[in-house]
């Protein structure tokens, strides 16, 4: 045996548990999700009936699944600048504090950690019309919002939640990209730019641009995952308000019973997730490149 | 043999102590009972069971719906062929009851277990206060009583059901449609095969009273903690089950005190005096085609076994509070005791002979929940009318039936 063929060896060895990690988890399901989408099976009838792009053509023309597309955006909208100015103030607030600050990240961290079935369940809780928040908001101020009822409170409801959970974990990222920053950038821009409100546009803010896209992409990512907040707070709703991707391939596959329509909606998501995070990728290298950013 | 009970504790302990007594008795035979998942839901469990080859050779809480699915996936044992079948059924006088459980291939696949024909609670302690003796009959008089009950108690509604605009709980259509349209159209069937044969009259009835109980500001579909439990509502539509939540939770409600039990409200045009139809939550048990010929037979006999004694129906009541799927259930001795005892329970089996079951057809979630979203909620929020809706919803049900 060779040198360079006891390395190449040596390493598809070294490789080989994750090639069959990814063979047997990713690579067999989505060859079969592929062969389901063309089907109108349940799974267990004998007969499968071939229906081709059938599945395919009656998703494009459900109003649910327009509805998932839609509300995407709509979330990543408003999720996006929300979840960057929070994560972004953490990080600046751990960024600023004496040795042992440390635990504070781990604080802002925890709300990643738990579940996101209990943290809705205590929002449900929380705002339930005969709550006390309700009760005190009415006493108070004469109403209360419909949180949960009307498409526009229900979307803010999700997305706050959604953003509370994920600031801590993204804070983590910018905290990485500050701590990386040159020492001699922070003096130079102090004596600079007296303001430090302006300091933070000019200096800091545009040195953060590899955290932003890390962080852009990965909530354009997360955008097209919702499930847990939509789903126990508003099962989609109301009038289709919050239903999301996640929640019509559950509900088609494991409510409805219809796995090869619930592949074939899988499939599309895929494909919507991949368009949109690659878009999202392009303006955000468009911009970096626009700022003296080489990606 | 394997034995799932469903994902209720007290049902799946029956279970156990039925499967423990009859192993004492009959040496030689094991019968494994664990609860079916309930995550996602029950159905999705028993059928990714199925999918996935889990050795499974019976099972409970199977309605007729999920039934139909399993029939035209040929899962399910004809229980009809099996020896000593019509003896079982004459034995729990349960003829008329499994007549609604036959399928179109003229066989029955599932064995009535228990039928929780539904009724709805009053909070009596609150219409007293307004002067009511007995409470509302018909939907003229549910709506007087919503003007009064708003100018004593402006935060008071006379039903709290935020489930009425969720169309993916596709379940939540027994209960507030079928209750209500069972006893409009007095058990008129609802699809036959795959036609829409409603009664349109009492479709478009239902739904103008829930759409003028919404308009008038007597109906809350905003998300509340027991909204009926703590008084913020005076109305529900209840099963069985909820009793014993009542028992533990809310000690102070009281059947036949401050809380009373009655059938569906009716049209006012129906007739006084008639008892109204309900919608019957209905469950049985299957036996699966994928055991083996020897655990089908074992599980028959182990089925028989439980079912062919009073006793055993007895003892399912005190541990579950579910009244059997009997025809003697208010005549037979047996349980005579029990239920004067348990005057609300006493109510629910007296109520077992207007229950009518869900529809027959394997579509049921697509259909149920494209009533929520054609029917429910476009009357709901004001963006159709019932007729109207109720065409959209025939319409879109066709389509379905066809595929």
């Amino acid at each position: 045996m060779t040198a360079r063929h006891y390395y190449e060896v040596r390493g598809w060895l070294l490789a080989s548990p994750y090639l069959l990690y990814t063979l047997v988890f990713f690579a067999v399901p989505l060859v079969w999700a592929l062969q389901l989408a063309g089907m109108d099976w349940n799974l267990i009838a004998p007969q499968r009936t071939w229906v081709g792009f059938g599945n395919l053509v009656e998703a494009l023309h459900s109003p649910r699944i327009w509805a998932a597309f839609v509300n995407t955006y709509k979330f990543l909208v408003l999720f996006l600048p929300l979840v960057l100015a929070l994560s972004v103030g953490i990080a600046l607030l751990v960024n600023g504090l004496p040795r042992g600050g440390h635990w504070f990240t781990v604080l802002f961290f925890l709300p990643y950690l738990s579940s996101g079935v209990a943290t809705s369940l205590v929002i449900q809780g929380l705002i339930a019309v005969n709550a006390p928040l309700n009760r005190w908001l009415v006493s108070a101020f004469g109403f209360s919002p419909p949180w949960l009822e009307s498409p526009g409170w229900a979307t803010v409801v999700i997305v706050v939640l959604i953003a509370w959970k994920f600031s801590g974990y993204y804070a983590l990222v910018y905290l990485a990209a500050l701590r990386s920053l040159p020492r001699e950038l922070w003096e130079a821009a102090a004596l600079d730019v007296p303001s430090a409100w302006q300091r933070f546009w000019r200096v800091t803010w545009p040195n953060l641009y590899p955290a932003t896209f890390t962080v852009t992409v990965l909530a354009t990512g997360l955008m097209f995952s919702v499930f847990t907040e939509p789903y126990v707070l508003t099962q989609g709703g109301p009038q289709l308000a919050t239903h999301t991707w996640q929640l019509e391939i559950y509900y088609q596959a494991f409510a409805n019973f219809r796995a090869g329509y619930a592949s074939a909606v899988a499939l599309l998501n895929a494909v919507a997730t991949f368009a949109g995070v690659a878009v999202v990728r392009w303006l955000m290298n468009r911009w970096g490149r626009a700022h003296g950013f080489e990606p | 043999m394997v034995f799932w009970s469903a994902p209720n504790p007290t049902q799946e302990k029956f279970w156990r102590t039925m499967a423990q007594e009859y192993m004492k008795d009959h040496p030689g035979v094991q019968v494994d009972v664990s609860p079916m998942p309930e995550s996602p839901s029950s159905e999705a469990g028993i059928l990714t069971a199925l999918a996935s080859g889990t050795k499974l050779t019976a099972s409970e809480n199977v309605f007729v719906g999920f039934g139909a699915q399993l029939v035209k996936s040929q899962a399910i044992v004809p229980l009809d062929t099996l020896q000593g079948y019509s003896d079982l059924i004459r034995s729990r006088k349960a003829e008329q009851l499994v007549a609604g459980w036959k399928f179109p291939d003229g066989h029955q696949y599932i064995l009535p277990l228990y039928s929780n024909a539904m009724l709805y609670a009053w909070r009596m302690d609150i219409l007293k206060q307004l002067g009511y003796q007995e409470p509302p009959r018909t939907y003229g008089e549910i709506l007087a009583l919503g003007q009064k009950l708003k100018s004593k108690y402006p935060d008071k509604y006379v039903l709290a059901r935020k489930v009425l605009v969720d169309p993916n709980s596709w379940w939540e259509r027994w209960f507030d449609f079928f209750t209500l349209y069972d006893a409009a159209s007095d058990g008129a069937p609802f699809l036959n095969g795959t036609e829409v044969v409603a009664d349109r009259a009492a479709v478009t009835k239902v739904m103008s009273f829930y759409k003028e109980l919404d308009d008038k500001g007597y109906l809350l579909t905003k998300d509340a903690t027991d909204p009926f439990e703590t008084g913020l509502a005076v109305w529900n539509v209840v099963g069985p089950w909820t009793l014993p939540y009542w028992k533990e939770k809310y000690p102070e409600l009281k059947v036949g005190d401050n809380v009373v039990l009655t059938p569906p409200p009716v049209p006012d045009d129906f007739p006084a005096g008639k008892t109204p139809k309900t919608f019957a939550d209905s469950k049985g048990v299957v036996i699966y085609r994928n055991a083996s010929p020897a655990e089908q037979q074992a599980a028959w006999e182990f089925i028989k076994w439980v079912l062919s004694d009073p006793r055993h129906d007895l003892t399912w009541l005190e541990m579950t509070g579910l009244p059997p799927a009997r025809g003697d259930l208010t005549t037979d001795p047996v349980f005579r005791q029990y239920l004067a005892q348990n005057p609300g329970l006493a109510q629910y089996a007296g109520a077992v002979p207007t229950g009518v079951p869900p529809i027959q057809n394997e579509k049921f979630a697509d259909l149920y929940t494209l009533m929520g979203e054609r029917l429910m909620v476009p009357v709901l929020t004001g963006r159709k009318s019932p007729a109207l809706a109720f065409d959209d919803m025939k319409a879109a049900w066709a389509e379905v039936l066809k595929r």
